[in-house]
């Protein structure tokens, strides 16, 4: 085990109403790299980003998570976001009444006041959430309308990867952001994951294609089948499953 | 007749002695004495907390303002009338006289049996607070405070509303403690819209956490006429409000929209009887309640189609939301069609805040209890965000964010 990676996963296994769905995983990921997920669906790639999160509904039976020197397990959801741990929902809720603007200072603000800074300057704010919402796109009518209410499917993606870069945080774990995207989405949001790139931040991406990872080229793929890791190998792992095919892998895990 | 009932008709038939217009106070009450209470057992009445009755005292306060009064700042625009327990306070109203003089009590004779509290009121009301637009549009505030505690005499506020062809007011009604003793307070208030006349009116129910609110409001609309009714119920320990709203001309339409908030052991009972009596007239009606603690909040919207009434249009969208273990919310829809060719749409549900939107929030490092008074507020928007007066929507804001604290009002959306 590579004790200077930022996160640390130790035979994690994790039953979601009564069924086993991580088996004994293992992953480290060092600080500065960019690790990808793969694997069919019902894997468990979903069930991993959510229980790093902290989603409630999922219970871990064994094994154990260290992030950042700390044990991930035994902070709260909200205390995890704070302590630079972010999350891109494959499926980002729609809460109507509750201002973009507002959800995204408030989370900006929480993670500052944790880690003793002063709240943000209002304006200065501003004038970062228009930066950041130029580099992915976005009109400034999304300022004032409601968090994802009404928002298409890639709005909404390129929504999580604008809260991604306002928050900055120190692992994202971003859940098939990439899916339901068109080419030129893909691109935007890719650009938004790549200039968070720094040897600080660590990124996890959890999907199903090959096609975000053209973009975003990782540091290194693991392949999740049955709720393990099963092969571990660099960028060019990713062509190689693309080509043959999830069968190839986990035919040769059974 | 019942005991309570009896002791009433005393306290009210003693007080009434040094009341002018004495025969239609007497004929109201004694309109009141043959319809009796209402009881729990009545559909309509289920969800109020009569049993309160039992404590209190009828005779009417004195309306001895207190020296120290604070009222919420002026609004722009709106010409104030402070009532004091139904008494108008001249040194605190902008108006240059006082728009009252009773009268027109006998109307309140032909009011159906939910509105019997509007004859309570009629019987014992000291003075009537009266706005009548003929041209142009006029806006005007109503602040009614309950200063007496109960035991010293109850608070008869009475509001009478006539907007004449083609006018427009809006209007803003607001009731409001004096003090942090419990009142107890018989609200009425009288709306006519005539023809082409439209109205835009703000009800904020606010009293102190220990009083007792029975409330009326009567609304008829001629044709063309339109009516938007916004009511904020925050306050009293229980409170009830009736409204029974005639939509008697053809293509008059009113918007509703109610947003009531129960904690603790507070009970809000909102019934809304909306009759459609003429052709292609339009409803559309808005409820969102909160209960938290052991409180009790209820809506109860019946939607009446007459004969006469093709080609209207209702919609009702009610939900509640349950935010404790111990609380009840009870929304009701009800639709009584009696002809063909009407659209009437009704969604109702009550739940509890979404468990995904919550995760949402606490994965971006929103502290949980910020998070909850956040999805309220939002729960809250669509009635909110109809509040067109900047001013006042900000004065709510401000006020509905004391009541969900944790967020201060300029923090929040």
């Amino acid at each position: 085990m590579d004790s200077t990676a930022l996160l640390e996963i130790e035979d994690l296994e994790v039953t979601v109403e009564g069924r086993k769905i991580l088996n004994g995983l293992r992953l480290s990921v060092p600080r500065g790299q960019v690790h990808a997920i793969m694997g069919p669906n019902g894997s468990g790639k979903s069930t991993l980003a959510h229980v790093l999160a902290g989603r409630p509904g999922y219970e871990v039976t064994g094994g154990r998570v260290r992030y950042a020197g700390k044990d991930l397990l035994s902070l709260a959801p909200e205390e995890r976001a704070r302590a630079g741990l972010f999350l891109g929902f494959q499926y980002p809720v729609e809460i109507p009444g509750v201002n973009n603007v507002y959800l995204l200072k408030a989370a900006l603000n929480a993670a500052r006041t944790a880690q003793g800074q002063p709240e943000v300057d209002a304006f200065d704010f501003l004038a970062l959430v228009r930066e950041k919402m130029r580099l992915m796109r976005m009109e400034d009518s999304f300022l004032s309308r409601g968090v994802n209410e009404g928002f298409s499917g890639g709005e909404k993606k390129r929504n999580e990867i604008l809260q991604m870069l306002v928050l900055e945080p120190t692992l994202a774990i971003l859940d098939e952001t990439d899916s339901g995207l068109d080419i030129d989405a893909l691109k935007i949001v890719a650009a938004g994951i790549n200039t968070l790139r720094s040897p600080a931040r660590s990124t996890v991406l959890v999907t199903h294609y090959q096609r975000l990872l053209e973009h975003v080229v990782p540091d290194a793929v693991h392949v999740l089948s049955r709720g393990r890791i099963v092969r571990s190998g660099g960028a060019e792992l990713a062509r190689e499953l693309e080509r043959r095919g999830y069968d190839w892998v986990s035919g040769e895990a059974a | 007749m019942s005991a309570l009932l009896e002791r009433i008709a005393g306290e009210a038939g003693a007080a009434q002695q040094g009341l002018p217009h004495r025969d239609a106070r007497r004929r109201a009450l004694e309109a009141l004495t043959r319809q009796g209470l209402p009881s729990a057992r009545d559909e309509n009445w289920r969800y109020a907390n009569l049993r309160s009755l039992e404590r209190q005292r009828f005779t009417p306060a004195s309306g001895m303002v207190p020296a120290s009064l604070e009222l919420p700042p002026a609004l722009p625009g709106f010409t104030r009338c402070v009532f004091v327990d139904g008494h108008f306070d001249r040194a605190r109203s902008a108006a240059p006289g006082p728009p009252l003089a009773a009268a027109a009590l006998e109307r309140t004779l032909r009011q159906g049996p939910d509105e019997r509290f509007s004859l309570l009121n009629a019987a014992l009301a000291a003075e009537v607070a009266r706005v009548k637009v003929a041209a142009g549009t006029e806006r005007v505030e109503f602040l009614f405070v309950a200063s007496a505690p109960a035991g010293a005499g109850a608070s008869y506020p009475r509001l009478e509303v006539e907007v004449e062809p083609g006018a427009g007011l809006e209007l803003i009604e607001r009731h409001l403690s004096a003090g942090s003793e419990g009142g107890f307070v018989t609200s009425a208030v009288e709306v006519h819209l005539a023809a082409g006349a439209h109205c835009t009116h703000y009800r904020v129910q606010d009293l102190n956490p220990r009083s007792i609110l029975f409330d009326t409001l009567g609304a008829r609309l001629d044709a063309d006429a339109h009516y938007r009714l916004h009511a904020l119920h925050t306050g009293g320990q229980a409170a009830r409000s009736t409204l029974a709203l005639t939509l008697g001309g053809e293509r008059a339409r009113v918007d509703l929209a109610v947003a009531a908030l129960g904690e603790r052991s507070q009970v809000q009972d909102t019934y809304a009887r909306v009759e459609h009596a003429a052709r292609a007239t339009r409803t559309h009606q808005l409820f969102r309640g909160i209960a938290a603690g052991r409180s009790r909040v209820a809506f109860n919207g019946k939607i009446v189609v007459a004969h006469s009434a093709a080609d209207a249009d209702s919609q009702q969208s009610l939900r509640g939301l349950l935010a404790g273990p111990e609380a009840e919310i009870d929304v009701r829809p009800q639709l009584e069609i009696y002809t063909d060719a009407v659209r009437c749409s009704h969604g109702a549900s009550v739940g509890k805040l979404d468990e995904q939107m919550l995760f949402y929030l606490l994965a971006r490092g929103l502290a949980r209890e910020s998070a909850l008074r956040l999805l309220k507020w939002a729960f809250l928007e669509d009635v909110i965000a109809g509040i067109g007066q900047p001013a006042l929507r900000r004065q709510l804001e401000a006020r509905l964010a004391r009541l969900l604290p944790e967020a201060a009002p300029e923090e929040l959306p």
